[in-house]
């Protein structure tokens, strides 16, 4: 799981679906939720996470995804497994994992200073703590 | 509208403790009341019904049912109550035992219509399943249109069939007669079903007292799928971390990083969670 914190710009609600809208160190992201507790509202600070197997890359990619959420980011560290990979990823004070098949690292010819496209669908954007 | 406000020393299981309740509840609100046992519940029962004296003040409707260490009779409080155990008269027909409590016919009859024991008013207790006992049990805490029905684990020595059908029956009776109900019970399907509110005692404390859903839904920051449980072993695989986590009488893996199992140490209690849009539905193969 990576951690980062983030303030709420915007929230859209219909009936108990909410998309949140965030700013993190530059980045905007999206959140699919069910109901929001109390407490959260526009301008709320709070701590985001996501699972580092939910984090997909894309590479000198064109083209368009349905990914609510694209960063563009730099491989800081790779560290290889027998079949898995997990890659550090970083822009400035913004810090994420990757694990993804090495088979997909080896296809992708990733390496350390790439700069990449992390992709993390707005279902797998959670809420860890409200600040 | 009802407001308890009372006091009683306690001797629980982990010493005295103090039975300390400030409350207010609406005339037709389903309370579900939970918590640990030996937390007070069924003892704040026994004080709304006046089988136990406690000290402050009970005001129901207007009419001071407790104040200045004045206590209505329980017979003269307007109050049904329904306990685990029946207590019905062996020795009288069904609905002997309803108009034994309040001499009023056409109730009996209608409620014994709602509850589907029309057939059965003849019969005696003796001749009834566990299930049709607690009916009558139920029926018979009716009978004097109470301003309170106290439900003290009514449904816990039924099957579970038995207990969906008795739970709607209670609802319906709840709903036809507007009455305020409060129910001891730790089925969280039961409460969720039933309650429109949730109170949590600890130590004769209220430390929850909300709407049932959220009182009930346990979640983790925005994750709605969440569960407690002890970390057993942290096993290296490949670049991953395998947690194995016990959670009731279940073992469950997850993947983390190894940067997510800097921070975990086996034997801690942990929180899973995920969001409510990554678990699967199935039904368990036969």
């Amino acid at each position: 799981m990576s951690q980062f914190n983030a303030t709420i710009i915007d929230i859209q609600e219909h009936d108990s679906i909410n998309i949140v809208t965030f700013e993190a160190e530059g980045f905007t992201l999206h959140m699919m939720s069910l109901e929001l507790h109390e407490s959260i509202k526009v301008g709320t600070g709070l701590v985001l996470g996501v699972k580092a197997s939910s984090v997909a890359i894309a590479k000198e990619f064109s083209g368009a995804l349905s990914y609510a959420n694209q960063l563009d980011l730099q491989i800081n560290e790779i560290q290889e497994g027998e079949l898995l990979c997990s890659l550090q990823l970083k822009s400035k004070n913004f810090e994420l994992e990757s694990i993804i098949t090495k088979a997909s690292a080896k296809r992708m010819h990733l390496q350390v200073a790439d700069s990449i496209t992390a992709l993390i669908k707005s279902s797998d954007l959670y809420i860890v703590e409200v600040l | 509208m009802i407001h308890i406000n009372i006091n009683k020393a306690l001797h629980g299981v982990n010493g005295g403790m103090s039975l300390d309740i400030d409350l207010d509840i609406k005339q037709g609100e389903f309370i579900a009341l939970t918590g640990a046992s030996g937390s007070g519940k069924t003892t704040l029962l026994r004080i709304l019904a006046g089988l136990e004296e406690a000290e402050g003040e009970i005001e129901v409707n207007n009419l001071f049912w407790l104040k200045n260490r004045k206590s209505l009779k329980p017979q003269k409080r307007s109050i049904g109550f329904m306990h685990q155990e029946n207590s019905l008269f062996l020795n009288m027909s069904i609905l002997q035992n309803l108009l034994f409590v309040q001499k009023d016919l056409d109730l009996a009859l209608r409620l014994l219509s709602l509850t589907g024991l029309t057939e059965l008013k003849d019969k005696y207790p003796k001749t009834l399943s566990g299930g049709q006992k607690q009916r009558v049990s139920l029926c018979r805490s009716m009978m004097r249109k109470p301003d309170i029905l106290l439900l003290d684990e009514p449904l816990s020595a039924l099957d579970a069939k038995m207990r969906t059908q008795l739970q709607l029956e209670i609802l319906a009776l709840h709903k036809e007669f507007n009455t305020t109900t409060i129910m001891v019970s730790h089925d969280p399907s039961e409460i969720y079903k039933l309650s429109t509110r949730t109170l949590v005692l600890e130590n004769g404390r209220i430390i929850k007292d909300g709407k049932t859903k959220e009182v009930l839904l346990k979640s983790q920051g925005s994750q709605k799928f969440s569960f407690e449980g002890e970390l057993l072993e942290l096993k290296e695989v490949d670049v991953v971390i395998i947690a194995i986590v016990a959670i009731g009488q279940q073992i469950v893996e997850i993947v983390v990083s190894k940067k997510e199992a800097e921070n975990l140490k086996v034997g801690q209690r942990v929180i899973l969670g995920t969001k409510a849009f990554a678990p699967t539905i199935l039904r368990p193969s036969q």
